[in-house]
């Protein structure tokens, strides 16, 4: 935890660049990481790294510039002459035709509700331990290969606009199994997400992967033709395709350029199924939490689609000043709404003759963001449904279909929300995730290509 | 006493130490400085004006046959790094089931630094922002909606040290452009042209890259031409037909279709909860014919300038010149030392000799793994661009990727481009807007019918590719002739 030596050095320097009549935000952001990886069996990395990241931004008139220092500083002083180096970057750099704006803390935040201590310090054997478990539960003539990653964030924030601060403080962990047949090749993965160190059971994955395993090991491969079908979309593919659709409909900076799939549309238009609802909420427990907005402002709980409509664009504050807007105090914690339908997706498709169960989406990407298209493919545990049971594995299929579609011909939404973990660890430790239902059952869906294999 | 003295001090008695204790191999990573700086000009707006500067030590450590690896930015927390790497070893090696093993090299000493002339971390940003408003200005049109200028710099000097008493530093200067105009077609969908630095393979990397027009900036006007022309362009239709792909995009059909599947860590399965797997195994070598006779892919191909040559890789083994595809026969993959180790005990034969030095890290706080160095398609004999399109019947040349999706094992992909020009009858009769085109990987490279010749071979850059966890992004290139493949699915199912 950041001492109060290291609080004191960080305001005095926005003091002295205050005083010297600089405009700055500085940003520490210190992470303790542990991830431990698995493949084959075993454990193929096991790393920890403590880093401290300071980033600082100028803004000048018209021009600005940003810089980010890895390492530790020993003083004011060390840290403001840094700034000024940074001040003459900003004064060397070109005017823009819109003025950027500086961050202006609303008020004192001190935040670490989502903060266990236990989890921040968590022995790598306790994660030693859970995977060994699993392998003895579930079989260890099959291959299994994972991560979980887990650790602490902590940022402490203030900008010569004023003399507030953000400190905020949370731990996050994201566990992931996968069990691969050796032979036969099929994948199966089981994921998990949270704050505190008991939120990962070894148990939950082992009931899921013991709940397919009969299907995988009993029943060759499917190929699926290309043509439309019916498709049940698991959690982490309705996560993933949610935050794809609504940040290219909803960012202001995509809308303003004319680049997303609702460039041509405006608010209150209705664009997807009347059943869909996505908020940015960062009330939510199954997000992890962001007190402010980039702006500064107390994030609040932002309607974006609401009942299909179109219903909110999320301004940045540079963003908002080019183009003329208010600033929104949003999060970036999107949460879709559940629906009404049972918890078990197969209840809800006993009457259907076939469905298609995609619970993740591997490798999406967007070919056209004006109409909306993205492709992807199956992965994990997908399989064809007959009347509510449950038939064969289906080899690897292509989905290449249109945002609007997906959302727009859902014909019924899980009653049960659950977290998905977007977070990556490219760079910096930076949690983020989204609250889905645990499924939505869609209608002519696009498949476009299948594999001869898994 | 100096820095690196003092460095190089604590890191080879903590070495020493460690192998003390009963590790079988210690290396450490010290990045002395890793700078980095990108500039963004968007619609004439220096929007992005960026710049980082890391320092730090990363430590690995193999013990009991399992990797522990930590990493600090505090220098005078060399001996507890080493003590968290050896604790994560200990700790990791009570759960191993292939025990690793480094094999064993003697040690060697060695320096590399990229070829340059002028090192763009050192240049003025005011020679830089005058440099982009001119290449901005070429670009400007009143019908264009968008301008998106964007250039990075990185320069790294890295120090490595392992217990076998190897010592390599390397200075790597790299320098990455791309730029891309917008504009709305006749149906209000936005389409663009892009263009991105490319390397003279005989050139440098420094500032003196970026300012050569016949690289990048000179191609402003021919990217505007080409994007007005797809903005009145017709849909390309769903269909089968011959797909020709320029360099622009040849290089990530490599990247994505030949370079990954063909990472040893990845066909061992150490990327399958994050990147995927391979359908490659170790039976396949010597034996898939993983395309027709005119495929022949190198790595690294002794590529002077390219972001995927360092001289030496994350474990000092020297890059090596080798190929990985033989007249279409699959014959060797990106290798490092531990993966060709497991790899031979687990086939129970030698299936690789030697490294292939394709050991990288990011940063120094990644672990090193098995990545790209320069993947290539080695040049063909069936002429120049304008030789393939005559002997092309009914195809489309594309170029410039908008999006790329693979499946899991890299057996299967989806492409969509920028622009395709259509062929019929060995002429282009037009351009066609939102191509995009599939396959399934070994029966595509399969169905290589035209490789070009010397005179269409480029050097592309990758300066984003991304993989492992914790997650890395690396450098590398690709150097691509024109390549034609037959009976390829293209254009969209309606």
């Amino acid at each position: 935890m950041m001492n109060d030596k290291l609080r004191t050095m960080i305001a005095g320097a926005r003091d002295l660049a205050r005083d010297r009549g600089i405009k700055a935000s500085i940003n520490y952001h210190h992470e303790n990481s542990h991830l431990m990886r698995i493949g084959n069996n075993s454990v193929s990395l096991n790393t920890s790294e403590e880093l401290t990241r300071i980033d600082i931004e100028v803004i000048d008139g018209r021009k600005k510039g940003t810089h980010t220092h890895l390492g530790e500083l020993a003083s004011t002083e060390e840290l403001f002459d840094i700034i000024l180096k940074v001040s003459e970057k900003a004064a060397n750099s070109a005017e823009m035709d819109f003025e950027p704006v500086l961050t202006v803390i609303e008020s004192n935040v001190e935040l670490q509700t989502q903060y266990d201590e236990a989890l921040d310090h968590l022995d790598p054997a306790v994660k030693e331990r859970v995977y060994s478990s699993i392998f003895k539960s579930v079989g260890e003539d099959y291959n299994y290969s994972g991560s979980w990653s887990s650790g602490s964030t902590e940022t402490f924030s203030v900008t010569t606009a004023n003399n507030n601060y953000v400190w905020h403080r949370l731990t996050d962990q994201q566990f992931m199994c996968v069990l691969k047949h050796p032979e036969k090749m099929w994948e199966l993965a089981s994921w998990q997400t949270g704050w505190k160190a008991g939120d990962i059971k070894a148990e939950t994955t082992v009931e899921e992967f013991k709940a397919i395993l009969p299907t995988y090991e009993n029943h060759a491969g499917f190929k699926v033709e290309p043509g439309n079908y019916k498709v049940v979309l698991g959690s982490q593919a309705v996560g993933e395709l949610m935050s794809m659709a609504v940040w290219s409909a909803c960012a202001g900076r995509t809308w303003e350029m004319k680049m997303g799939w609702t460039a041509d549309k405006k608010i209150g238009d209705q664009i997807l199924h009347q059943s869909v609802t996505v908020l940015d909420d960062p009330t939510s427990d199954q997000i992890f939490s962001e007190p402010l907005s980039d702006s500064g402002m107390l994030t609040k709980t932002l309607p974006m689609i609401e009942s299909g409509k179109f219903a909110g664009l999320l301004y940045d504050r540079n963003t908002a000043s080019k183009y003329g807007k208010k600033p929104t105090p949003n999060a970036g914690c999107l949460v879709m709404q559940p629906g009404s339908g049972p918890a078990d997706f197969l209840e809800a498709v006993e009457g259907i003759d076939r469905v298609l169960y995609i619970p993740a989406i591997h490798y999406m990407n967007i070919p056209n963001m004006s109409k909306g298209i993205f492709t992807g493919s199956s992965r994990f545990s997908a399989v064809l449904v007959e009347k509510g049971k449950i038939v064969s594995p289906i080899f690897s299929s292509r989905i290449t279909d249109q945002f609007d579609n997906i959302f727009g011909n859902v014909l019924e939404i899980s009653s049960k929300t659950t977290s998905v973990n977007t977070s990556n660890t490219y760079g910096r430790r930076n949690p983020s995730a989204v609250s889905v239902p645990t499924w939505m059952l869609v209608d002519d869906v696009k498949i476009t290509d299948c594999a001869d294999s898994f | 006493m100096s820095i690196f003295s003092e460095l190089k001090e604590a890191v080879t008695r903590n070495i020493d130490r460690m192998t003390g204790s009963g590790a079988q191999y210690t290396d450490a990573r010290w990045y002395q400085d890793d700078s980095s700086e990108m500039l963004v000009l968007l619609d004439g707006n220096l929007e992005g004006n960026d710049t980082s500067v890391e320092s730090g030590l990363g430590v690995r450590v193999l013990y009991g046959g399992a990797w522990g690896f930590a990493a600090t930015s505090r220098t005078t927390d060399v001996d507890s790094c080493f003590d968290r790497a050896m604790a994560n070893a200990v700790s990791a090696s009570k759960l191993v089931k292939v025990r690793l093993d480094m094999g064993s090299k003697l040690g060697h000493t060695g320096s590399y630094t990229s070829p340059h002339q002028v090192d763009p971390i050192d240049v003025s940003l005011s020679e830089k922002v005058d440099f982009l408003r001119r290449v901005d200005e070429s670009l400007t049109e009143d019908w264009i909606l968008r301008r998106m200028l964007r250039v990075q710099f990185q320069r790294m000097i890295i120090h490595f040290w392992s217990s076998e008493g190897t010592y390599t530093m390397k200075k790597l200067i790299n320098t990455f452009a791309h730029m891309t105009a917008l504009a709305l077609d006749t149906d209000h969908q936005m389409q663009r042209r892009s263009k991105t630095l490319v390397c003279e393979t005989d050139g440098t990397r420094g500032w003196e890259m970026l300012t050569n027009p016949a690289l990048w900036s000179g191609h402003a006007e021919r990217i505007k031409k080409e994007l007005k022309e797809v903005l009145a362009a017709p849909e390309l239709e769903y269909g089968t037909r011959s797909v020709i792909l320029l360099p622009g995009q040849g290089h990530l059909q490599v990247h994505e279709t030949i370079g990954h599947p063909l990472e040893l860590d990845r066909i061992l399965g150490y990327e399958l909860s994050y990147a995927g797997g391979s359908f490659v195994n170790l039976d396949s070598f010597g034996k898939l014919k993983y395309g027709s006779d005119k495929l022949n892919v190198s790595a690294y191909g002794s590529i002077v300038n390219s972001p995927g040559t360092f001289g030496f890789d994350a474990e000092g083994t020297p890059e090596r010149d080798y190929l990985l595809i033989d007249k279409g026969v699959l014959v060797n993959c990106l290798t490092s030392r531990a993966m060709i180790s497991e790899a031979n005990q687990r086939a129970g034969r030698e299936v690789f000799t030697e490294s292939g030095g394709a050991s990288r890290s990011t940063a120094f706080y990644r672990a090193p793994i098995d990545r790209m160095t320069n993947v290539n398609i080695l040049p063909g004999t069936d002429g120049t661009l304008e030789d393939i399109i005559k002997t092309t019947e009914d195809g489309i040349i594309v170029d410039n990727p908008t999006s790329w999706s693979i499946g899991s094992n890299r057996e299967h992909f989806h492409f969509g481009c920028e622009i395709a020009w259509e062929v019929k009858n060995g002429e282009i009769t037009r351009v066609l807007r939102n191509p995009s085109y599939q396959g399934h990987t070994v029966e595509f490279y399969n169905n290589l019918s035209a490789v070009g010749d010397k005179s269409t071979w480029v050097v592309e850059q990758v300066e984003n590719c991304g993989k492992g966890e914790p997650n890395q992004v690396m450098e590398l290139g690709h150097g691509v002739p024109v390549i034609k493949f037959d009976n390829v699915i293209s254009g969209e199912r309606k």
